[in-house]
């Protein structure tokens, strides 16, 4: 007799910390699933066949997803046994997992897709898949497999520079070195990581996460040069002549500001100087940190994607009441579904349809208050489907001591000079297989792109890595 | 890491290092500045190259100690010890043209951020004038500065015990802005050119600008990544936002808002004494 499969419906939920104790503190707030719970979540998986699989289609990197979650079930009995075969098959696509398992926008890309939808909860792919990285990176797995990846590689005698530490060029940078390039990442914070480290913050991913991660490619032999800045400390050109091949992912770091007046006073923050003193610099352990960053009694956050719920809940923390104040109306939020519930929870309150026009100092120049216009749909959509906004004349005046503008960013200056490089409205033009007008020249991630997610940054580091390699083994062919 | 090959007091709270950091080395050019990080939990701060020797890879810094990050830098630092980031070449190099006779200020320690500039006007065919005006115990470079240019003038100010620092800083000021004059109206100079505080910086503009004499200055905003990343440093010049950091540090003086500029220097100056008092306190209780 055949095994009926029994369909569950419902998703094995996370653990969560308890709101009240998180709005305290930057631990983590998802607690992740237990070896069991993951298994109970993987149980419900439909297993659709690798051709056909629907996730693996809405995933940017393609990772074997339902082939990852069968390994938790086939091996329950051996969870060593069955994290390492599941990691082993997610690090075919992806060697970031414990990073994309908690930022990626997931509902967005695999979990949209999946075939379990249909009848009841998605596929918690994103839990399962930072399960499986957690494991292994806590019981020594991770580890273990490393230790028989590495004396593999065949070392091909060829090496890139990678511009940048973020999630485009550790990405590249992990490919390349399992295929035996010798890899040197050029990154200018004194921490590799990039967006992970400076922007992200620590209740969404660890930074001691973050640095396992780059731990893992330093001993598949990466070199990191921090302190070096592309563009000032060494120029591309110069790169080039040094390596055979140079990978741009330099991401998107300059901020954009709004045009209005008072823009400058104090009490006024990009998102990157709030996200990169709280993150980096760990100003909330201040005095202890020497960084210091100043949250006041109450928290404007303009903008309405992750960044600004990122600075958002941060802000949070510190104690400030924090209004989220967006041109837009709620449908058009473009921050992930969890971290508005997580904002929402926390406390954080929304102000639709509002454009700020105007920042008001007090004589000594710092924000007492933030102007608005009033804003109303129009049927008329952009380019992007979205339906336009209108002023309404009519304004509205939000008294606020700190501002944190989240409305965007542009790829950075210093890079995208280099003589040759063609450029288009600040991003770097690039072909089919990433390469740009410079030969040997790749780039991905938001220098292309202007400003996307994380995993699209990795899933452009995955391909330049792959062109790359295509256009060094050519080489290597003209010159046997 | 960047190991410290030489240290000393040179003058009263200012201490000079000499570093190894072949990358920067390699690279800087005057008008350009490092970002140095010391402890793992410090800050990220600006300090600009005095001196380099590109084969040997070392550089000089020269930090006024003011703030927790540059007292425990001269506390705990030793030779031999390492500082953990040194970040660069940063910034835009000082542009390299004929200027004429030049008039190059520095308020404290502002006067090693001119000393590579200064050296470097002059060593093109400028006829440079420096100034340094300072507390009398904080004089440095003299000798460096007669070498490098063609007149070298110290202002030293005397300290008044009696006073707090606030109004001895007011006497700094107040020569500062009296001598510049007088050597504005005694002596024809075609560019000044100016590091300090921002408010001395602003009080020197003032001058100049009765004399129409075309004036650039080296801006100090608070700064934490200096890759033009964070726009901590920004500062509205000609009406247009920039960036100290990618777009500067050097400005035409004639076009900064002064005011503006000198309001978000002081936002953290009460943070600063905070962990100023904090430190203090655990140096004493590590005493006991």
């Amino acid at each position: 007799m055949a095994v009926k499969r029994k369909i569950i419906k419902e998703r094995v939920p996370t653990p969560e910390r308890p709101v009240e104790e998180r709005v305290k503190s930057f631990v983590e707030v998802n607690l992740g699933y237990t070896f069991e719970l993951a298994v109970k979540e993987a149980e419900r998986c439909l297993q659709c066949p690798y051709d056909y699989a629907p996730c693996i289609k809405g995933c940017p990197v393609h990772i074997n997803i339902p082939g990852f979650i069968s390994k938790l079930v086939q091996y329950r009995d051996d969870p060593h046994r069955a994290v390492k075969e599941a990691l082993n098959v997610i690090w075919a696509c992806n060697s970031l997992p414990a990073t994309t398992g908690r930022v990626c926008p997931q509902e967005d890309q695999c979990e949209m897709n999946c075939v379990m939808g249909k009848v009841g909860d998605k596929i918690n792919i994103g839990k399962l898949e930072r399960f499986v990285a957690d494991y292994a990176r806590e019981n020594g797995i991770e580890d273990e497999l490393l230790f028989e990846i590495v004396p593999k590689i065949e070392k091909k005698g060829q090496s890139v520079a990678i511009i940048g530490a973020g999630p485009a060029g550790l990405t590249a940078a992990g490919e390349l070195a399992r295929l035996g390039y010798d890899v040197t990442i050029y990154e200018a914070l004194h921490e590799p990581g990039g967006v992970l480290m400076y922007g992200i913050p620590e209740f969404r991913l660890p930074k001691d996460i973050v640095e396992s991660e780059i731990a893992k490619l330093k001993r598949l032999g990466v070199r990191i040069l921090t302190d070096h800045i592309v563009g000032r400390t060494v120029t591309v050109e110069e790169l080039l002549q040094e390596y055979d091949a140079v990978f741009i992912g330099s991401g998107a770091g300059t901020p954009r500001l709004i045009n209005a007046p008072g823009i400058n006073l104090n009490g006024i923050y990009t998102a990157n100087e709030f996200l990169t003193r709280v993150n980096l610099m760990k100003a909330y352990l201040f005095p202890e940190y020497d960084t210091p960053v100043k949250v006041g009694k109450r928290v404007v956050v303009i903008g309405a994607g992750n960044t600004a719920m990122d600075a958002a809940r941060s802000a949070r923390r510190f104690g400030a009441e924090v209004i989220i104040a967006y041109r837009r109306g709620e449908d058009d939020v473009s921050a992930r579904e969890e971290e508005v519930e997580h904002a929402k929870e926390e406390g954080v309150k929304f102000e639709f349809f509002v454009n700020p026009v105007e920042f008001i100092g007090d004589e000594k120049g710092n924000l007492k208050a933030v102007k608005f216009e009033r804003m109303r749909p129009i049927e008329e959509r952009d380019k992007r489907g979205k339906r336009k906004i209108v002023g309404t004349g009519e304004y509205v005046t939000i008294e606020a001591d700190t501002v944190i503008i989240a409305i965007g960013k542009h790829p950075n200056r210093l890079i995208i000079n280099t003589p040759g490089l063609k450029v288009e409205r600040g991003r770097i033009v690039v072909d089919e297989n990433l390469m740009t007008s410079i030969p040997g020249v790749f780039a991905g991630g938001d220098a292309i792109r202007g400003e996307a997610t994380v995993i699209l940054a990795m899933g452009d580091g995955r391909r330049a890595a792959k062109a790359i390699h295509e256009y060094l083994t050519r080489k290597r062919e003209e010159n046997a | 890491m960047y190991k410290i090959l030489e240290k000393k007091e040179v003058a009263m709270r200012n201490v000079w290092y000499k570093v190894h950091a072949p990358h920067v080395a390699r690279k800087v050019q005057p008008g350009q500045f490092v970002i140095v990080r010391a402890f793992k939990n410090g800050e990220r701060i600006p300090l600009t190259p005095i001196m380099w020797d590109r084969e040997e890879g070392w550089i000089t810094l020269m930090t006024f100690i003011r703030g927790k990050t540059t007292m425990r830098m001269a506390n705990e630092l030793k030779v031999g010890d390492e500082l953990l980031n040194v970040a660069g070449p940063l910034g835009n190099p000082a542009e390299m043209k004929k200027l004429g006779r030049v008039l190059a200020i520095g308020a404290y320690t502002g006067i090693v951020e001119v000393y590579p500039i200064a050296r470097a006007w002059q060593e093109i065919g400028n006829d440079v004038t420096t100034l340094h005006v300072t507390f009398e115990p904080m004089v440095v470079m003299k000798e460096d500065f007669e070498k490098a240019v063609g007149r070298h003038i110290v202002e030293p100010v005397p300290m008044d015990m009696t006073k707090d620092m606030r109004e001895n800083m007011k006497n700094v000021t107040k020569r500062l802005t009296e001598k510049v004059r007088e050597l504005l109206e005694t002596e024809h100079f075609d560019f000044v050119f100016m590091v300090g505080p921002t408010g001395d910086q602003k009080a020197v503009f003032q001058v100049v600008k009765e004399f129409g004499i075309p004036m650039e200055a080296d801006l100090h905003p608070i700064m934490v990544d200096g890759t033009g990343m964070c726009g901590s440093c920004r500062v509205t010049v000609g009406g247009e936002v920039k960036f100290a950091c990618i777009d500067g540090p050097g400005f035409d003086a004639y076009k900064v808002a002064w005011d503006e500029l000198i309001a978000r220097t002081g936002y953290y100056t009460d943070m600063e004494m905070l962990a100023m008092q904090e430190y203090m306190k655990a140096l004493q209780g590590g005493e006991q």
